[in-house]
């Protein structure tokens, strides 16, 4: 059985300033157990995707099935399965990262002592055990953050959506939250996760789509994205060739020492070989997964409009 | 999730929501009597002192529908600008628990007060245990209808900027305008009818029969004027609030 089957989901918001269509004609298939990573733009529609794969909006047309449960009509039985970090959620001011993630599971249906033990595991996988008994109001920004999503990884659901779970964090943070991430997958969640930490999206997710405009541009590996668009490997030039000359080859841009070029494998051979003739060191390297990202969804945008890209 | 299990949840919400917060901001519940105080207090001083008993079951009913604006004010600052009510409802736990653990969690801010109106009606009435047993079940079912109408009225709201003012002119209007603190006799008996075009009317009036204060002919019809119109005008209300708002919430935005 599949994780999240969904099949020409479209959605159109209304509103006294017009109609915008935020997601249009969307399939996607998310294996059950996938930590799966959905990419995009501001706007893009990841959040409206989550919302109603969640039951927390109506799509205008289509269906989403989560394990096999259509998400309109067996919303309740859906709802026992799924935890979510929304977007932009906030913790109650009074209550303390313990509170949260412990009260939370009690919610749910979890047992003190269960509560409990899963609390204390949490808080410390996610570095929290120092603030574990401070209100919510008098912590940072990224420690508010860090206690909603570990009150809901708390929860091992069978489906987690994570509508950009690393908001603000600072990078140790944000490794702890990927382990615990990580975990939760080991342990049989499927995981639908957004980001705009492109790093982050390559370190965890198996298998990524990548959305634009409310059309999905591409689903498949990181890997196979990079290979897609024909920009699988970066040349840093330290001088000596012109944008002009390495422009055939790929996409050119300037850089601290030079230029940078991403292309293919293939002519990796040809180029050094010319740099070490001009005596110009190079530094050859993978291409990025943000690099890949940037390719896909700028030729997109200029299919779209040709006068914007430039 | 089992029953018990939805219970155990509901107090749980009713622990952390209400009795943690009114731990934790005791400011929040001197706010909620102060106001029904003070108009007592204005009654005190230029009212025959007749007529303060009214004031005193007017205290403990205004405390019973301010529950509602609370309800309001919470659901939709939980919704809007916390939005962590989408964590709680995207849960095995079901929408009519999480209404019931909110409505409960008012209750709770809502005791302090009720209890210091208690003790001031001891001073100035009679009041045995039956009195006692009665004028709770009326606050219990003016608590719920007032709870349901304020989480009805929550849901409406697509942003926090609109609530403060609408909060007022309803709940205000629930609680000022019709006989809470004045006796309905006060109103021309061809009118009197009129006073239950008010939500709220029908439960002061429960509250003051409960009390053992006098209560005069409504209307040509007896009954109107009867404890089974009361009871079933309050009933009906709290049903239909509920109704609505089971059918209305924002669960799933349209
Ligand atoms: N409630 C709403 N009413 C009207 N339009 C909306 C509403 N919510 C989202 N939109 C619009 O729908 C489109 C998709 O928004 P969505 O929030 O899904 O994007 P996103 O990919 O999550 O973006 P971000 O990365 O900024 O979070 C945008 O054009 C947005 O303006
Ligand atoms: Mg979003």
């Amino acid at each position: 059985m599949e994780g999240l089957v969904a099949r020409g989901v479209s959605k159109t918001y209304r509103g006294q300033r017009g109609t915008v269509r935020a997601l249009d004609n969307v399939d996607m298939t998310i294996a059950k157990g996938r930590l799966f990573g959905f990419l995009g733009r501001n706007g893009a529609g990841k959040t409206t995707f989550i919302k109603i794969s969640s039951a927390l909006l109506m799509p205008t047309s289509g269906t989403v099935e989560l394990f096999g449960l259509d998400v309109v009509r067996r919303a309740g039985e859906i709802r026992e399965q799924i935890a979510i970090v929304p977007q932009e959620a906030k913790p109650f001011y009074h209550l303390t990262p313990r509170e949260h993630v412990q009260e939370y599971l009690r919610v749910r249906g979890v047992s003190p002592e269960a509560a409990k033990n899963r609390a204390d595991e949490v808080l410390t996988a996610m570095g929290l055990q120092a603030y574990q008994s401070m209100p919510a109001m008098i912590l940072s920004g990224g420690l508010q953050q860090r206690t909603l999503v570990a009150m809901v990884l708390a929860t091992e659901a069978p489906f987690l959506f994570l509508d950009e779970p690393t908001l603000g964090m600072d990078p140790f943070a944000r490794r702890q939250v990927w382990e615990v991430i990580r975990q939760a997958a080991r342990k049989g969640s499927t995981v639908l996760l957004t980001t705009h930490y492109l790093d982050e999206a390559e370190q965890l997710a198996e298998e990524l789509a990548v959305i634009e405009g409310g059309h999905v541009l591409y689903q498949g590996s990181a890997e196979a994205l990079k290979s897609k668009v024909r920009r699988e490997v970066r040349i840093q030039f330290s001088g000596g060739f012109t944008a002009q000359e390495l422009g055939r080859y790929g996409d050119v841009y300037p850089d601290r020492a030079g230029l940078t070029l991403l292309t293919t494998r293939n002519v990796v051979e040809e180029l050094t070989q010319r740099a070490l003739e001009r005596r110009v060191p190079v530094n050859v390297g993978p291409v990025t997964l943000e690099e890949a990202f940037l390719t896909l969804v700028g030729r997109a945008i200029e299919d779209e409009d040709p006068e914007a890209a430039t | 999730m089992t029953w018990k299990s939805q219970a155990v949840a509901i107090f749980r919400i009713c622990y952390f929501n209400g009795w943690l917060g009114l731990r934790r901001s005791p400011i929040a519940f001197i706010a909620l009597f102060l106001t029904p105080l003070s108009f007592l207090f204005f009654l005190y001083v230029i009212a025959p002192h007749s007529v303060l008993p009214f004031g005193v079951v007017g205290g403990i009913m205004f405390s019973a529908l301010f529950t509602g604006n609370a309800m309001m004010n919470d659901c939709a600052y939980l919704r809007l600008e916390r939005q962590i009510q989408q964590i709680f409802i995207t849960s095995p736990l079901r929408p009519m628990s999480w209404i019931l653990g909110m409505a409960l969690s008012e209750l709770v801010f809502t005791i302090p007060g009720l209890v210091l109106f208690f003790a001031v009606l001891f001073l100035v009435v009679p009041v045995g245990i039956l009195t006692i047993l009665a004028l709770v079940g009326v606050v219990l079912l003016t608590w719920l209808m007032a709870t349901s109408l304020g989480f009805l009225l929550s849901t409406f709201f697509r942003q926090l900027r609109e609530i403060w003012p609408i909060g007022m002119v309803v709940f205000t209007s629930l609680s000022v305008i019709p006989p809470i603190f004045y006796p309905i006799a006060e109103i021309p008996a061809t009118f009197r009818w009129a006073a239950f075009l008010a939500p709220s009317t029908f439960a002061s009036q429960l509250a003051v029969r409960a009390a053992g204060l006098k209560v005069p002919i409504i209307g040509s019809a007896p009954f109107l004027s009867s404890i089974a119109f009361e009871v079933i005008g309050l009933v009906v209300l709290t049903l239909a609030f509920t109704i609505a708002s089971m059918r209305l919430a924002r669960w799933r935005e349209p």
